[in-house]
């Protein structure tokens, strides 16, 4: 299933790639469990979100895991900054209009024995096809931490006034 | 990972001083296990963001054909993916300054791990539910009444609930207020409609047991009716109509129905208007008011969204449209209704587009962007934007 290119904007209009190969050939539900895993608590917890313009390369381009990003600080005043690399920049902290909904993704199983009570369809054909992906909401954005300036490179060697 | 010796030597080179500084440094590193695919950012509205913080579930339906939506238990929204050229990442445990307050006064190092990251969410947007396939389905195969002696039950093409809410693009709420609004019943647990005469011959029971009776259609009585009426048709189906028909209401532990004059006169009018094409206004009027049970009264306000009355010719008259046979698509509903007739009054093209109208829109709105406006014999008439065929 490709996405053709939305009049309004260029936005895409349906699920990615891997999930349009879910309605491939008959229809069906994914479920989003709003609750988390065996919580009591109400609700998902609030996770913090960082925006930051570009793209994020790793130095040697051995991928992202596991690496440093940076340092984050606070002033007394609350502005925020961000030191990655050689470079600094500034944001803050801002409310989302909308808040964000993280979810995480289950990949549908044939005998997942899981001790979810809730959650993966099991659809019932003559062909005994595998529970569809489901997905369930890991935590909810409220805010983020936007650093839109651009970086400022922080410069070293520079000469001691005597 | 950095030391605190390197962040402090850092700050220095930036001239950030420390005692501008609240003194926790939180140093941010990517988990072992990062990346883009497992994590999907989703935009939420105050509604939906309180259906999850109450635990509540969300669904995405579509199927190859259309897009996908997601429903919560009554509502249906438009599911896209927006890209943003900005990098998101998700740090669960990092603090905000107001998280940091009191504790430690000197500077030192704490870490925070960034669990995912996506440069796209997937942006909501709440849509009238696409419902006209919810009578399609249904009506391929409608129920005509009990099977006669030798007739054998077709059973293809007969949905339960959880079929439907596999193949139709709305919430379960929205569904069943439709199954109500198409006079749907459950039948041998699975929804069916009533091939529509059918349903008139079950109206004709009732009006004509109400006038040999000489009840008011305002108080029907359902133990009767169903005593009555139960050698000619089953008691569900006879219970249904006056569902259908009426409104339930219980005086000194009776069950009454009272009839709405409305929904009956509309139901009539139906049926007269299928047999042609165009009827003489006036003749209709005539025989429109003598096939409806006594007591009721006629009026064309009652036919709005279901006919068209024709004033411009001579003599004046009427015809089918119910608004329900119209596209459900905005654009292609316009169209459609321009390619029948070129110039329309505001009062005859609203109730065909009523439907259309999202949240906060109104009828006007919509004529605003999809037609253009004319004065004809002093009345403001409407008329399609690009030339259409007639």
């Amino acid at each position: 299933m490709t996405s053709p290119a939305d009049a309004s904007g260029g936005k895409r209009w349906c699920l990615d790639p891997e999930a349009a190969s879910l309605f491939a050939d008959r229809m069906v539900q994914v479920f989003i469990r709003g609750g988390v895993d065996g919580g009591v608590d109400d609700g998902p917890p609030e996770w913090l979100m960082v925006e930051l313009q570009g793209e994020m390369v790793s130095r040697r381009n051995a991928g992202l895991a596991g690496n440093v990003m940076g340092d984050l600080l606070y002033t007394k005043e609350g502005v925020s900054v961000l030191i990655v690399g050689h470079h600094i920049l500034y944001g803050k902290l801002v409310k989302l209009e909308k808040p964000f909904a993280v979810l995480t993704k289950h990949p549908g199983h044939s005998q997942d024995g899981g001790a979810d009570d809730v959650a993966q369809v099991a659809m019932e054909t003559d062909r005994h096809e595998p529970a569809s992906t489901s997905y369930s909401v890991s935590a909810l954005i409220k805010r983020k931490l936007i650093f839109k300036t651009r970086p400022k490179p922080i410069i070293t060697n520079v000469p001691k006034k005597v | 990972m950095r030391t605190l010796e390197e962040v402090l030597a850092t700050l220095e080179i930036a001239k950030l001083k420390e005692e501008d500084l609240n003194p926790t440094i939180q140093c941010l590193s990517f988990g072992e296990n990062v990346s883009s695919a497992d994590y999907c950012l989703m935009e939420l509205d105050d509604t939906l963001c309180k259906h999850i913080e109450a635990g509540d579930s969300l669904v995405i339906r579509g199927d190859k054909d259309e897009r996908a939506v997601l429903c919560s238990r009554d509502k249906t929204y438009d599911l896209k993916i927006a890209d943003t050229s900005n990098l998101l990442l998700f740090v669960p445990g990092c603090k905000t300054p107001d998280q940091l307050t009191g504790g430690q006064d000197r500077p030192h190092v704490e870490h925070a791990q960034i669990w995912g990251f996506c440069n796209s969410h997937w942006e909501l947007r709440k849509q009238r539910p696409k419902l006209k396939k919810l009578k399609k389905l249904l009506m391929e195969n409608p129920y005509e009444g009990p099977l006669l002696g030798g007739q054998e039950e077709v059973t293809e093409n007969r949905y339960t609930m959880q079929d439907l809410l596999e193949r139709i693009q709305a919430s379960e709420e929205e569904i069943k207020d439709h199954l109500e609004i198409i006079h749907a019943c459950q039948i041998d647990g699975f929804w069916r409609v009533l091939d529509f005469d059918y349903e008139m011959k079950l109206l004709g029971h009732v009006t004509q047991l109400v006038d040999s009776e000489s009840w008011s259609f305002n108080k029907v009585p359902l133990r009767t009716s169903l005593e009555e009426l139960a050698p000619l048709e089953p008691r569900e189906m006879i219970e249904h109509c006056l569902s259908c028909y009426g409104k339930r209401f219980t005086e000194n532990d009776e069950v009454f129905y009272a009839l709405n004059e409305d929904k009956v006169c509309r139901a009539l009018a139906l049926m007269l208007l299928q047999n042609a094409v165009k009827f003489n206004l006036k003749e209709f009027q005539e025989v429109w008011q003598q096939s409806v049970p006594e007591g009721m009264s006629t009026r064309l306000d009652q036919l709005k969204g279901v006919s068209l009355v024709d004033r411009t010719s001579n003599p004046e008259t009427i015809s089918l449209l119910q608004v329900e046979d119209l596209p459900e698509d905005t654009l292609e509903r316009f169209n459609h209704l321009f390619t029948l007739r070129e110039k329309w009054t505001e009062e005859d093209i609203t109730p065909y587009i009523q439907d259309l109208c999202g949240e906060k829109q109104s009828t006007g709105a919509l004529l605003t962007k999809y037609a253009r406006s004319s004065m004809q014999n002093g009345a403001k008439v409407f008329n399609s934007r690009r030339p259409v065929v007639t």
